[in-house]
């Protein structure tokens, strides 16, 4: 099993480093060959809306950074994990601009899920998406607004699962190891019985 | 009497002149000016310059309202408008009575799948002080493709008055009314007819690019897990 961590942490964000970790260590103690894409160490440029990825180089964004690596780790692997600091509900700058990037995993024609219209897949599988996003205090509206991006992304990469989990910042080590370590058994206790 | 001051911040990464988020911006800035108010468009900070996002910030700093007007990206808001966001609410010096409003149009016809922007928005707006003053959705937006709505007759009609209503209420002092949020959301054409004619119209621009016979291509294929 492959794992991609895409961490959207801000410099300084010991939390999010913490997290990052700790995830990595669960899920190479599952058997997954894990690896850790830190987003803000990385050369992305923001996406143009070019549809080039669509009408130009099929698959691939024109312009040639860092996120065609981290749109092919991301497509490599069975499970994609998003650790990010909740920004008003939705996903840190850093984690937004890799994922705009990543409008080329899907084929620019329309089909319809669950009665609305997506873009049809590119490849026949996709990883499945677990989000961590981290919190300075508990907000029940952002949490919601944050799950359900989550489970938007989850229809629109056409992920066979999706997984939420929040951190506080103030959660002690144990209680945020907990949160880590259900996360990564429930999102692969499926692929490993699968295997 | 002080003249109403509005700061429409666009949300398009595209050039000048050839977003339908700068379109639906310019609109609402007419309607903004003939009501009397003074008003202020900016484009998001590519350059991601210093300058740039100090310039914004002064023109948050004496505006009686700022509305954003931008694209869905990946369900929920670009990354430099995510970007200018983070940095508003990190400097801004807050006043009271400021509101703020937005306006997000998506690709897909279904003016709903921009619903979770607009909730990262009114979070974005209680965390930084400005008082809410409503989110409009419009699907189908390339649709507009960065002309100007007066051109497009009929399909846009519903827009237009839309936009009119919700630039009186926010005139007014008013929150967005749910009529005019219902009325945007309305399709600019059935949704069957704006699929087919979106699908015709990128294996049009991938023919245009001689990569018609590619356009399902699978570039990181060889690498895909086998689970």
């Amino acid at each position: 099993m492959r794992a991609v961590i895409l961490n959207g942490a801000f410099a300084g964000d010991e939390t999010c480093a913490a997290i990052e970790m700790e995830l990595a260590t669960a899920l190479a103690g599952v058997g997954c060959e894990v690896e850790c894409l830190r987003l803000r160490e990385l050369a992305i440029a923001y996406c143009k809306g070019c549809f080039g990825c669509w009408v130009k180089t099929p698959g691939v964004c024109p312009t040639r950074d860092d996120a065609a690596s981290v749109t092919r780790s991301f497509v490599r692997s069975d499970l994609a994990v998003l650790v990010t600091p909740v920004v008003f509900g939705g996903y840190s700058s850093e984690l937004k601009k890799a994922l705009d990037r990543s409008a080329g995993i899907v084929l620019p024609f329309f089909t319809r899920i669950n009665g609305e219209v997506h873009h049809q897949r590119r490849y026949q599988r996709y990883p499945a998406l677990l989000a961590v996003g981290v919190v300075d205090r508990a907000d029940q509206a952002e949490e919601r607004t944050f799950e359900t991006l989550v489970a938007r992304n989850a229809i629109n990469f056409h992920a066979p699962a999706h997984r939420v989990e929040f951190v506080r910042r103030d959660d002690a080590i144990e209680t945020r190891r907990t949160i880590v370590a259900r996360a990564v058994a429930g999102m692969t206790r499926p692929m490993r019985g699968a295997a | 009497m002080t003249r109403d001051r509005m700061v429409l911040l666009v949300g398009s990464a595209k050039a000048a002149g050839r977003s339908t988020s700068e379109a639906l911006a310019r609109y609402l800035a007419g309607r903004f000016e003939g009501g009397g108010a003074s008003v202020t468009i900016l484009p998001v900070n590519r350059s991601r310059r210093a300058a740039e996002d100090e310039r914004l910030l002064a023109a948050i700093d004496t505006a009686d309202l700022f509305m954003l007007v931008t694209p869905l990206y990946v369900d929920s808001l670009p990354y430099l408008v995510t970007r200018s966001l983070e940095i508003t609410a990190a400097r801004r010096e807050r006043r009271p009575n400021q509101r703020f409003a937005a306006l997000v149009n998506c690709g897909f016809p279904e003016a709903e799948q921009c619903r979770t922007a607009l909730a990262i928005l009114e979070c974005f707006a209680r965390h930084t002080g400005f008082i809410w003053a409503g989110g409009l959705a419009l699907g189908g937006g390339p649709s507009i493709d960065g002309r100007p709505l007066e051109r497009l007759g009929g399909m846009t009609r519903h827009v237009r008055a839309a936009l009119d209503q919700a630039a009186d209420a926010l005139m007014r002092g008013e929150p967005i009314p749910t009529s005019a949020v219902a009325q945007l959301a309305r399709p600019m054409m059935p949704a069957s007819l704006y699929t087919a004619v979106a699908n015709v119209g990128w294996r049009w621009q991938a023919s245009r690019n001689r990569v018609h016979r590619r356009l399902k291509e699978q570039p990181y294929k060889s690498v895909v897990s086998s689970h």
